[in-house]
């Protein structure tokens, strides 16, 4: 599903250049459940960036479901994005403006869903995830975790092929991300959404069946579970 | 989607609520100012097209050329109308109507002076005044009869029928009600609250029936049958005058009626502009107004750019287009905006009855009519827009993985942006300071210049009435001496500020044959100069000691014209007879106090004199001396009401324009500066917050609260600082631009700019201060804990 051929990325400053990733070579396959780990400054959010098309590499090749990345036009990519992607982040970023059913909703209006369509399908993920009875509170009146499960039911509206989580549990006390972990967990297997996740713990990374360590923005693979 | 963005929109705006303030009163402002100044430039450009065919009406204006000056006036002869009716095809209609007048009218006991016109039957097919009742075939055609305007029948019948009932004409002329109209325009230039037949006029006064190809004294109107015949009429009509009278110094010409209130000032015989250049400052003033709102709410938007940047890197990484973003901006500044109209909505109510007291006209917001809508709709999406543009492409350019990892945005070109665009505030506000600060400098320099004659505790009293009497006149001031109200007394053939009564007429010996002046001419009683309270330069004025009927008294710009070395004894013609000067007056301002006398000759007429000019004895309170006066005129003539005008206030209305653009600029001008306030309190605002940290940790340095503000207010002193020095110059041009009209005018002093950048950076420090001193002396701690 996923393809990456030789990835570079860096930053050129006054001649100098700092590199983030070296020759990523890597693929990501349906259903799979990949953690990538590494130190802090080892490039993991920019390719967790890069495979969500937030950012582009400065060289190499990128391929989504078939789909050359880089040379796709920026509308083309914002539409593979907004059908295929959906993002978890570790600050939550949900919008404070807006109730939890709102944020939730937010997507499905980008992808143009109808309303009686949007409404039943925040309707079936809040009763998911048993929040119906905070659907009209703002994102400051809830607790962290409870405010990471709205941002994974709004990653999720959207039927995404793919999420991609950065650090998901790293603002969240143990008890929160073990619930957080097992959700992924469940999406992977029964829902068989693919799921790329950033994370620091060792525990969290054992959630999935392969794990990509970064150094220094040079991949090495390994494989914890197969199956 | 749409209603999302809404609620979301009305949501910020709740959230915060001072910003919001700030913007929202800073655009209501704006607006408010801008819909009060469109509605008067609207009331002004709408003057005299009323009428269903002004824009075939023209006017005649009448050119006289004198090898120093071509004289422009709309006054024409008495015979031109037939003449053009009979000689000049495509004329559809003309007319001739008089210069509005007050006159004496009766119904029963009732006696009310109010303005007449006399006109021909056809001034009402080109004017089309709504004629309510009666018939409209027959109006001004019998010689007695009379056409009220709806008010004076109301002041004079009651709720009585008027059709066909009597009325008498300063208790002279039985004149029959022939039909009612509808009150004219305020914005109309004829002003009047009845109309005679012209038939009447001519039969009043023998000298009007004679008059000839010489007199110029009535307003002559024309209606073309269509537009394109303009040339070709136009052709006709300059040698109308050369063609009827030998050696005539004249021509005419056609002026639209459309154009008379506005382009009304000629220069050698062309239409130079007028009040219209006015009516563009207005309306640039207005758009100015509002642009400094809407660029306060630029500032603001994209100073408090950083906290929606989340928002925008969060919608961006779930799918989210640029476009619909912007749309989602410019849909809180249309909301803002609409919030802003409404609030200018009430503002503007509340402060039109003032604004009509202070311009003394009668705006009114004409609800019923589309237009009115469509420009407040078009106003209110034209600022939301000019407004959300700049932070919506702003806001929407932010790169979702910077944002999201909470990288500062601001980057430095909405810096730059924002800085320019206070300098931009600041020049605007800086300029009308000083072009205010001129304006009242050449104002109060205009009314504190020697007019040549004390006006104050002077009254002038028509003659009207038994008063015409020569024995009752001396009657009169017997008994006005008498009450002791009055130290001295004279008689003038016209107000002391009225214009006009001017010919070329005058002759004398060594006169060079081409050689034509213009003077004012005026007969005066005995007393004229300790009445008035002026001087002689050289010789006597009339007096009841010598036989004066010959006599003639120059003042200074006459013996300058004539060029006499030795005025006293020279003989002067005038018109057909040769009268003698015995004296020399000093100038006094009778017409414009911007430019110098006219030449003016007086001699002595009683016939000819029609104001009783008054000067109040001084000793004595100024309620009871006038009470007295009108208990003497009441006695003496009863049957008209007293007609008398105090000298100075009369003579305050010759500063009306000028006052009109101060008082505007005065009001507009601080809408303006309070709005740039606005602006600079939110900058300051978010500055204070945004440095928050940065001051902390110069506090614990040891930095004191001066040096914080200090520093805080550098910036903003720099900024206003550099906005002063563009306005200068721009200023500079500006009122020396307006000066250049005036003959006398103040010479620019530094005052104005001083005032300018002194009043600038004083607000500018003050507003800001008013933030930064909370912040300065806030407790460091409380900002570096959370870091």
């Amino acid at each position: 599903m996923i393809e990456l051929k030789n990835i570079e990325k860096y930053y050129a400053n006054k001649g100098v250049k700092s590199y983030v990733l070296r020759h990523v070579t890597t693929n990501i396959k349906q259903g799979e459940f990949v953690s990538i780990m590494g130190p802090s400054g080892a490039g993991k959010s920019s390719l967790l960036n890069i495979l969500g098309m937030l950012e582009e590499p400065t060289y190499g090749q990128y391929e989504f479901m078939g789909e050359d990345v880089v040379s796709l036009s920026e509308r083309k990519r914002v539409e593979l994005y907004r059908n295929h992607i959906g993002f978890v982040f570790q600050a939550y970023h949900l919008i404070d403006e807006m109730t939890v059913a709102e944020n939730i909703e937010a997507p499905l209006l980008y992808k143009k869903v109808p309303g009686s369509e949007r409404k039943s399908r925040v309707a079936d993920i809040l009763d998911r995830f048993n929040m119906v009875a905070k659907s009209d509170l703002f994102p400051n009146q809830l607790s962290g975790g409870q405010q990471q499960l709205v941002g994974i039911a709004r990653a999720l509206v959207a039927h995404p092929t793919i999420i991609l989580a950065d650090e998901p549990t790293g603002n969240l006390q143990s008890v929160q991300a073990l619930q957080i972990m097992d959700l992924f967990k469940k999406l992977n297997e029964e829902d068989g959404i693919t799921i790329v996740q950033v994370t620091h713990s060792e525990v969290n990374a054992v959630y999935g069946n392969r794990t990509l360590h970064l150094l220094d923005g040079v991949v090495n693979e390994e494989r914890n579970k197969i199956g | 989607m749409f209603r999302l963005n809404l609620k979301i929109a009305w949501r910020n705006l709740w959230k915060n609520k001072g910003y919001t303030l700030i913007n929202a009163g800073g655009l209501a402002i704006g607006l408010a100012s801008c819909m009060l100044l469109l509605l008067y430039v609207s009331y002004e450009w709408t003057y005299d097209k009323q009428f269903s065919n002004y824009d075939k009406t023209y006017i005649v204006f009448n050119n006289s050329t004198t090898p120093n000056e071509v004289f422009t006036w709309k006054w024409t002869p008495r015979v031109l109308a037939r003449e053009i009716r009979e000689k000049i095809p495509g004329v559809a209609h003309v007319s001739r109507s008089s210069f509005p007048e007050e006159k004496l009218i009766s119904y029963g006991r009732k006696n009310i002076k109010k303005n007449v016109v006399f006109a021909d039957t056809e001034f009402l097919k080109i004017l089309d005044y709504k004629i309510v009742k009666g018939n409209a075939d027959k109006v001004l055609q019998d010689v007695n009869t009379i056409i009220l305007t709806e008010s004076t029948a109301r002041s004079l019948f009651g709720n009585e029928d008027p059709i066909n009932k009597m009325v008498k004409l300063e208790n002279l002329e039985a004149l029959k009600v022939e039909a009612i109209v509808k009150d004219v325009p305020l914005n109309s230039s004829i002003q009047f609250d009845y109309l005679l037949p012209w038939a009447l006029l001519e039969r009043r006064d023998v000298g009007i029936r004679n008059s000839d190809w010489g007199n110029n004294f009535c307003l002559t109107l024309v209606q073309l049958q269509d537009n394109e015949l303009f040339g070709q009429v136009s052709v006709q009509m300059k040698g109308v005058f050369k063609r009827n009278e030998q050696g005539t110094n004249a021509d005419a010409f056609l002026h639209p009626l459309s154009k008379w209130h506005l382009y009304s000032n000629f220069e050698n015989g062309v239409s130079v502009g007028g009040k219209i250049s006015q009516i563009r400052i207005f309306f640039i003033l207005a758009f100015c107004v509002l642009l400094i709102a809407c660029v306060n709410f630029m500032n603001l938007s994209t100073a408090r750019s950083e906290k929606r940047a989340k928002e925008v890197g969060v919608r961006k990484a779930i799918g989210s287009s640029r476009s619909s973003l912007i749309g989602q901006f410019m849909l809180e500044s249309i909301l803002l905006s609409l919030i802003g109209m409404v609030v200018a909505f009430m503002l503007m109510e509340i402060c039109l009855p003032y604004f009509n007291g202070l311009l003394n006209i009668n705006l009114i917001v004409n609800y019923s009519d589309w237009k009115f809508w469509s420009v407040l709709i078009g106003l209110t999406l034209f600022t939301g827009l000019l407004a959300g543009s700049y932070p919506a492409f702003y806001l929407s350019s932010f790169e979702p993985v910077e944002v999201l990892k909470g990288l500062p945005v601001a980057g430095n070109s909405s810096l730059l942006v924002r800085k320019v665009l206070v300098v931009f505030q600041f020049v605007f506000a800086a300029c009308l300071i000083i072009c205010t600060a001129v304006i009242y400098q050449q104002l109060n320099y205009i009314k504190n210049k020697p007019i040549g004659y004390n006006k104050a505790g002077l009254i002038e009293i028509q003659i009207q009435g038994n008063l015409k009497d020569e024995s009752r006149l001396v009657l009169l001031k017997d008994r006005l001496l008498k009450t002791g109200a009055v130290s001295s007394l004279t008689y003038f053939s016209m107000g002391l500020n009225e214009t006009g009564n001017s010919t070329f007429g005058i002759g004398w010996q060594g006169k060079a044959p081409n050689y034509s002046v213009l003077f004012n001419y005026r007969s005066a009683g005995y007393d004229f100069i300790k009445t008035i309270g002026t001087s002689m330069v050289a010789g006597r004025a009339f007096s009841a000691q010598f036989n004066d009927s010959l006599s003639l008294v120059l003042n200074e710009a006459a013996v300058k014209a004539i060029g006499l070395k030795q005025p006293l004894g020279a003989v002067v013609r005038v018109w057909d007879k040769q009268l003698t000067v015995i004296g020399v007056i000093k100038d006094f301002v009778m017409e414009s106090p911007y430019q110098k006398a006219a030449p003016m000759i007086m001699y002595h007429r009683m016939t000819e004199v029609s104001k009783v000019i008054v000067r109040l004895n001084q000793a004595q309170n100024v309620s009871t001396s006038v009470h007295a006066i009108d208990e003497v005129m009441k006695e003496l003539n009863p049957e008209f009401p007293v007609d008398r005008k105090f000298v100075d206030e009369e003579f305050g209305q010759k500063f009306k324009d000028e006052q009109l653009l101060g008082t505007l600029s005065n009001w507009f001008g601080g809408f303006a500066v309070f709005i740039s306030c606005l602006g600079l309190l939110g900058l300051a605002l978010f500055m204070a917050e945004q440095r928050k940290k940065e001051i902390s940790i110069r506090k614990v340095l040891g930095a004191s609260t001066m040096n914080v503000l200090t520093l805080l207010n550098r910036d903003f002193i720099k900024l206003v600082a550099i906005a002063n020095l563009i306005a200068f110059p721009l200023g500079y041009i500006i009122v020396n631009k307006w000066l250049s009209a005036y003959e006398f005018r103040v010479a620019i002093s530094i005052l104005p700019f001083a005032i300018a950048i002194g009043l600038s950076l004083l607000i500018a420090v003050l507003t800001v201060s008013l933030q930064s001193f909370k912040v300065a002396r806030s407790n460091p701690i409380d900002a570096l804990k959370y870091e």
